[in-house]
């Protein structure tokens, strides 16, 4: 589903040349959870930001539902990106003067669905959310978590296939980034593929599979088979199921 | 998407409520100041008979010797001698031309309800008022032997006949032009055009005649001409008839030409007409020379729009691109400290293409309104306009074609004014401003 070979990403200024990912390969298969871990610096959002086709690479090949990215112009890969990818961000990244459902519109807006659809997804997604009550509330007005929980649901209105998660939880306490996670975990075994970045070692391990990238490179790579008790994978459900 | 993107603009513009008035006053200020100047260039250069200007042609005779110059950039006097204007006149082509001539009156009723005024008149032929789209309220021109015997009968327009008579059917009645008594035959609608196009002697926008009267009377009442009278040789001119006589240019004189061809034959009839003129000894000339101009070149040939007038529109203009400059400085300021939305926005699909489409919708919302504003300040500009001297009070308006003008120059300058910061904050790179919200 998504296939990353040898990327490589090479900031460059006048004077230094910064490789922020060096032949970083990787395959992602469809329904996958991945959370990936590493230092500060370690080129975790730039591999995000690639994958999610939000900055060029420098070198390399990623193919996307069979897609090579790097031969789309900059129209056709914000085509993609808003019909396969849902991103949800660390500061949440809401817009401050749209209420929540207007926030939830933005990526069905840009992909033209028609204003009745619109409105049975949005509503479904802040149901899905439980802040459909809220709909018409403005950002500010409404918790951290509550915030974060708007922001999944405009990733998850698009019905997108990834959904791209960068510190999900990074803003809010442990409480809420507990719900978060397992509103993650919920969409997750309905089907969409998550690859999300963090530093909270205890939140990647409840992911099924993590990746560690340390200076720009794929370091480590582990396959949970045993998952913590009390957290439901795709795998575990099937087991229980 | 449109309606959304007018959404949108409409939020930004209440988000940032100090910065877009400020932008929406830099536009008024400078549309107001350029439609001013424009509009009033715009009523001095328009057409003012545009359905047929180009076959009513003003004809120009050069009955001078040989040598003699004139002020004009062809040598040829503005206006026609009484012979040459009669002889024209009763030539049997084409069929409708006219002579005329601005004179003027003491109106007034012989009695004390009306006090006496002096008003200016036209002297003229019964073919002027349908050769100069004159339309008949009430009654019609004089006939053709009310013509030729110099009936004391007058036409005139309906402002005069509300004035005195409010505005009834006055046909028929009498009215005292000086102290011979007239008979009204014909009410005219009021003139309304804003270049005097057929009698520049006065100023191309001095205000059209409320008083018609036939030209015959100009002879049997001696009526003296309120315009210019021209001559370019000492003549002896003691009485009226040795006027009537003498090579001094006081007439004007219009011929409708509709076809090329007709255009030729009367080409040739007045190279001929000179030709014999000259035979006759009337001047010393060797070479023919005309001109017939059609009401544009008419125009055109008396300068009516002065390079000072397209001056003044090119500083206007100039004015206006000042402002712009301000306001793409304001523009560049507010649409980059929106990136971090923009970069929001492309993450979640926006392309380039709708980003820059959401701001040029956000920057023309700002012209028109800008153009809004900016029709109320021209109104302001041409009211000063017109208090300064009423020779400008038919010019200093904007028609509906400059009201329309107005916000789509607006428009049109905002968009322009818009392209660059509109094209820097679509090429806003996401991943930047996406961890650092």
């Amino acid at each position: 589903m998504l296939k990353m070979k040898n990327i490589n990403k090479v900031y460059q200024t006048e004077k230094v040349q910064t490789h922020a990912l060096r032949d970083f390969s990787l395959d992602v298969e469809e329904g996958e959870f991945i959370a990936v871990t590493g230092p500060s610096g370690s080129g975790k959002t730039t591999f995000l930001n690639i994958a999610g086709m939000l900055e060029p690479f420098t070198k390399g090949q990623y193919l996307l539902d069979d897609v090579d990215v790097g031969t789309l112009s900059d129209n056709q890969r914000a085509d993609l990106r808003n019909q396969k990818i849902g991103f949800i961000f660390q500061g949440f990244n809401l817009i401050p003067d749209l209420n929540l459902y207007e926030n939830v519109e933005v990526p069905l807006r840009y992909r033209g669905i028609k204003s009745a659809e619109r409105k049975r997804r949005i509503e479904n997604c802040l149901e899905k959310v439980g802040l459909a009550s809220r709909a018409k509330h403005l950002p500010q007005q409404l918790s951290g978590g509550q915030q974060q929980r708007v922001a999944i649901a405009r990733a998850l209105a698009g019905e997108p296939r990834f959904l791209l998660a960068d510190e999900p939880t990074g803003n809010l306490d442990s409480l809420m980034a507990r719900q978060v996670m397992e509103l993650l975990e919920d969409i997750n075994r309905e089907g969409a593929t998550i690859i999300m970045v963090t530093h909270d070692a205890e939140l990647a391990r409840r992911a099924p599979r993590n990746i560690q990238v340390v200076d720009g490179q794929l370091a480590d790579f582990t396959l949970y088979q045993s998952r913590p008790s009390g957290v439901v994978t795709p795998a575990n459900v099937a087991v229980e199921a | 998407m449109f309606i959304h993107y007018l959404d949108l603009s409409w939020r930004s513009l209440r988000r940032t409520p100090l910065i877009s008035a400020l932008m929406i006053a830099a536009i008024a200020v400078g549309i107001g100041i350029t439609m001013t100047s424009l509009s009033v260039y715009h009523m001095m250069s328009m057409d003012p008979i545009p359905h047929k200007s180009d076959r009513l042609f003003h004809v120009q005779l050069n009955t001078m010797d040989e040598g003699r110059t004139w002020t004009t950039e062809d040598n040829l006097p503005y206006q026609l001698t009484y012979t040459d204007a009669m002889n024209l006149y009763n030539a049997d082509f084409p069929e409708r031309k006219t002579m005329s001539m601005r004179t003027g009156f003491s109106v007034h009723m012989n009695s004390s309800e009306v006090k006496p005024f002096l008003e200016g008149a036209r002297a003229t032929g019964r073919e002027f008022f349908a050769m100069f789209d004159l339309d008949f309220v009430h009654g019609a021109s004089w006939t053709e032997n009310q013509q030729i015997n110099a009936s004391p009968v007058v036409v005139i327009n309906q402002e005069l006949n509300e004035r005195l008579f409010g505005g009834e059917n006055s046909v028929g009645r009498q009215i005292y032009l000086d102290d011979e008594s007239y008979e009204i035959i014909g009410i005219v609608k009021n003139w309304e055009i804003h270049t005097k196009y057929y009698d520049l002697n006065n100023g191309a926008f001095n205000r059209m005649e409320k008083i018609f009267v036939p030209f015959s009377l100009v002879v049997s009442k001696e009526l003296s001409s309120w315009g210019n009278t021209n001559g370019w040789k000492f003549e002896d001119v003691r009485t009226f008839q040795d006027h009537l006589q003498s090579e001094q240019f006081w007439i004007q004189f219009w011929a409708e030409l509709d076809t090329p061809e007709e255009q030729q034959i009367y080409s040739d009839y007045l190279r001929t007409y000179l030709s014999e003129q000259a035979t006759k000894g009337r001047f010393e000339r060797e070479t023919v020379q005309f001109a017939l101009r059609n009401v544009n070149q008419w125009l055109e040939y008396n300068n009516v729009v002065t390079e000072d007038n397209r001056v003044l529109v090119g500083l206007s203009f100039m004015f206006l691109t000042v402002c712009l400059a301000n306001i793409l400085g304001l523009m560049l300021g507010k649409f980059l400290r929106r990136a971090p939305e923009v970069g929001v926005r492309r993450a979640l699909g926006a392309s380039k293409r709708q980003i820059f489409a959401q701001h040029l919708v956000e920057v023309s919302v700002l012209g028109l309104l800008g153009g809004l504003f900016g029709i109320g300040i021209a109104q302001l500009g041409l009211w000063g306009v017109r208090q300064t001297y009423s020779y400008y009070s038919a010019l200093a308006t904007m028609d509906t074609y400059m009201l329309l003008a107005a916000p789509a120059i607006a428009i049109g300058a905002c968009v322009i004014a818009g392209l660059y910061p509109a094209w820097l904050v679509c090429r806003t790179t996401p991943a930047i401003y996406l961890k650092t919200q």
